[in-house]
């Protein structure tokens, strides 16, 4: 069994700011939409409009405006984020030289790519600014946190598109049990700009109007793709040992792992490999904890392939069917939309119907649930274009 | 005790060719790749100097992939060779891939967003590649693993960094092969970005000398194929080195300059060594991180003689970079490749330049000619990078 456990945890996103936040869009269950900005021409016509944006988020008393203007938005979300996980599990003070930052991103930080893209390219190289390059490295968000609080231990950044937070959650818990950290905050980051969606959109990956109206549907018979978004989820880890003799408050147990591919993926898309991958989560996590899992907080996003592919792994590696709770139908793909809703999802969280997703898919039979959820026993999937999928198996502590 | 990690197979894209034999003999002989850059005009630049690959040295097999990619799957496919490991092995929920990367298909991105801005539609197949996952989701696909697939962009350590979490996968058990290593491209976002922080030199980089001015971005592939022994022995491989330690840290000090003191970046190599079971005192020889940069070399010097003290005059160090230039996630990749022929050969290739070692830095820098090693080796191989984040491996002899 995993000694590793989450005693906290910060989160944003276009449902704003804090647990409080996230907690009251869940209940409500309507995506969390606006108006994608066009202005930059970068869409076509007939494309995807909307976005799960954070827009115009204030991110005190967490990072001051003039900080913040010195970063690129990820690395804003990044820091506020670990701020406000930090203050959740009660470290003020951090073991420095023990700390480590484990940080996923899907696109890092596009819009200062973005825009030192078309200094180099409009108006050429000399032109470039050594402001947006430093921070435009993926990495930066992950540093940014590390400067922000002082962390000293191993900084990693994955980017496996939308497997990469489990796959964070995973390296900082494997951190934690080897000795090489003491406190390690783990998660995703996102920002998404205009020209990241648009791409998205050409990919036919993002849902586009259906029946006048473009919404994620999870597993629904109309779905035709998610509700791209932006923020972030981090996740305060500690072996229990150090969480029990600080006295903290924990929140949640990483019991197991899994991680595998499917070589069967498109580059950008997903594959029908669920077979193999519902044998490698059998042998990875063992028949008998799946077994006593009564709550998966899915990967299904509205994706048209990737829902699929999500429901026929769920139903051979966990043949009982239990609940199945879609939060990215509220919050949107990227930015953690995941994780910060599976600690909730322990804690007795509501999580309403999403918004139309009335129309279950007769192919792949998942045992929708809404209401109140106190799990268990919880399992967390994800799977990335491209082919790699990952799962958490949490638990109450 | 966990089992020991060997390497079994190397590979390598670069501009020293485009196989790691090739590297190894021009590297041998200090020979720079330096040249004028033409994969793009750099008419508006401040520099006009890279060590890019030539496309038509690679073998035509993955040619239908961004470069980054086919760099990756190039040097994979030659590992795979160099190791004789059967194909279906790597078909496998046993057989993982970790790579770094810091641009993925970037340099196909700059020319898809040049058709947006001109209201085309570009390529998009192009770019199938574009975010950093790009070359280790390339290569796993065109290998068809089933196990472990993960991607590190942490700038200039991605590739140990992958290294590193190679390691732990074998040695945990949760696989018996693994592909680690990384790929990066060339592109002018990054060459532009450099030069704006005035880290490109005009000329060839010289690490390590009084004169430095900078460093010469290059690009490419180097790739390990790596096995438990157990599972190298059974199948009756070769084995040319071990991978024994992998640590990382953070100075957590500033987003783009490393910690003058080199702090982090002996706290990565203390930690490496403790995980390898090893001491300062096994180590016999450095392939450094080693930019040219003025600050960089001054602040790994400093780490330096952090771990090793005063042996740090006679321990034999080197810049690799010096000749393939600096490959970014992908530096790491390729300097355990040199790393690990330096073990298999008991030779260092020297740091290639014209001007004599900085005596400032107190260093035994080596020059002029490769430098015959001992019998058995501990090779250390770091590199520091933007984000304050440091990353080293350590590879050794095996008997």
């Amino acid at each position: 069994m995993s000694n590793v456990v989450v005693t906290g945890f910060g989160c944003l996103g276009a449902y704003g700011l804090g647990q409080d936040a996230l907690r009251s869009a869940l209940a409500a269950g309507s995506p969390l939409r606006s108006d994608v900005d066009r202005s930059a021409s970068y869409h076509r016509r007939g494309s995807s409009e909307t976005v799960a944006s954070c827009g115009e988020l204030s991110f005190e008393p967490w990072l001051s405006e003039d900080a913040g203007r010195r970063m690129s938005d990820l690395s804003q979300f990044a820091v506020t984020s670990a701020r406000m996980a930090l203050h959740d599990a009660g470290l003020e003070e951090i073991p420095k030289e023990r700390t480590a930052v484990a940080i996923a991103t899907a696109f890092g930080p596009g819009g200062f790519t973005e825009r030192l893209a078309l200094q180099v390219l409009q108006k050429g190289g000399k032109f470039a600014s050594p402001f947006l390059f430093t921070d435009c490295v993926a990495n930066a968000a992950a540093g940014q946190i590390a400067i922000a609080i002082g962390a000293r231990g191993a900084n990693t950044t994955i980017c496996q598109r939308e497997a990469g937070p489990l796959l964070a959650i995973a390296q900082a818990a494997q951190d934690l049990e080897l000795g090489r950290a003491d406190v390690c905050l783990a998660g995703a980051i996102d920002e998404l700009k205009p020209l990241s969606h648009a791409i998205l959109d050409r990919f036919r990956a993002v849902a586009r109007p259906r029946d006048g109206e473009e919404l994620p549907r999870p597993f629904d018979a109309r779905r035709n793709g998610y509700l791209a978004g932006e923020g972030g989820a981090v996740l305060v880890l500690e072996r229990e040992d150090h969480a029990r003799a600080r006295g903290a408050t924990v929140l949640a147990r990483v019991r197991a792992s899994a991680r595998g591919f499917d070589p069967t993926a498109p580059r950008t898309g997903l594959g029908r490999g669920h077979e193999d991958l519902a044998a490698l989560l059998r042998d990875r996590i063992g028949p008998e904890l799946l077994a006593e899992t009564d709550t998966v907080v899915s990967a299904g996003s509205g994706s048209v392939h990737g829902d699929a592919l999500e429901a026929r792994i769920l139903q051979r590696a966990l043949p009982h069917a239990p609940r199945v709770l879609t939060p990215k139908a509220v919050t949107g793909e990227f930015g953690g939309g995941t994780l910060a809703p599976a600690i909730l999802a322990l804690q007795g969280a509501d999580f309403a119907a999403p918004v139309g997703c009335n129309q279950p898919d007769p192919a792949l039979e998942v045992r929708l649930e809404s209401g109140p959820v106190r799990a268990q026993r919880l399992l967390c999937s994800a799977h990335g274009a491209g082919g790699v999928s990952a799962w958490i198996l949490f638990e109450q502590p | 005790m966990s089992e020991q990690v060997v390497v079994t197979g190397i590979g390598s894209v670069s501009g020293l060719g485009a196989t790691a034999e090739q590297l190894w003999q021009r590297a041998l002989r200090g020979e720079r790749g330096v040249r004028d850059l033409d994969l793009f005009s750099t008419d508006t630049h401040r520099t006009r100097l890279a060590v890019p690959v030539d496309d038509a040295s690679l073998p035509e097999r993955f040619a239908h992939l961004a470069r980054a990619d086919r760099f990756g799957c190039t040097a994979t496919a030659a590992a795979t060779a160099n190791a004789g490991l059967p194909a279906e092995a790597l078909r496998s929920a046993r057989a993982g891939v970790f790579f770094g990367s810091s641009t993925g298909a970037l340099f196909e991105g700059e020319r898809f967003l040049k058709e947006l801005l001109a209201e085309r539609e570009g390529d998009l197949h192009s770019i199938v590649g574009l975010q950093n996952d790009g070359p280790g989701t390339a290569v796993a696909k065109e290998f068809a693993v089933r196990g472990p697939v993960m991607t590190f962009s942490t700038a200039c350590t991605s590739a140990n960094v992958a290294l590193g979490a190679a390691l732990d996968a074998l040695r945990s058990g949760e696989i018996d092969v693994a592909i680690a290593g990384g790929s990066d491209e060339l592109c002018e976002i990054t060459y532009a970005g450099f030069n704006s922080l005035r880290a490109i030199d005009a000329n060839p980089t010289r690490p390590f000398r009084a004169d430095r001015a900078g460093l010469s971005m290059g690009e490419g592939s180097g790739v390990l194929l790596l096995e438990t022994r157990s599972h190298a022995e059974a199948r009756g491989a070769t084995i040319l080195a071990e991978l024994c330690g992998a640590a990382r840290s953070c100075d957590a000090q500033h987003v783009s300059a490393p910690d003058p003191e080199g702090i982090g970046a002996a706290t990565a190599i203390e930690e490496a060594l403790r995980e390898g079971g090893l001491t300062a005192a096994d180590v016999t020889f450095v392939n450094a991180h080693g930019t040219g940069t003025p600050h960089n070399d001054v602040s790994e010097s400093h780490a330096m003689r952090r771990v090793f003290g005063d042996r740090t005059q006679s321990l034999p160090i080197t810049s690799t970079k010096s000749m393939v230039g600096h490959l970014l996630g992908a530096a790491g990749g390729i300097e355990a490749v040199l790393t690990v022929q330096s073990i298999v050969h008991r030779m260092l290739p020297p740091t290639a330049g014209d001007t004599p070692a900085d005596p400032e830095l107190g260093l035994d820098v080596v020059v002029d000619a490769p430098r015959e090693l001992p019998e058995h080796n501990v090779g250390l191989s770091t590199n520091l990078a933007f984000g304050g984040n440091n990353a080293v491996v350590l590879l050794r002899s095996v008997s």
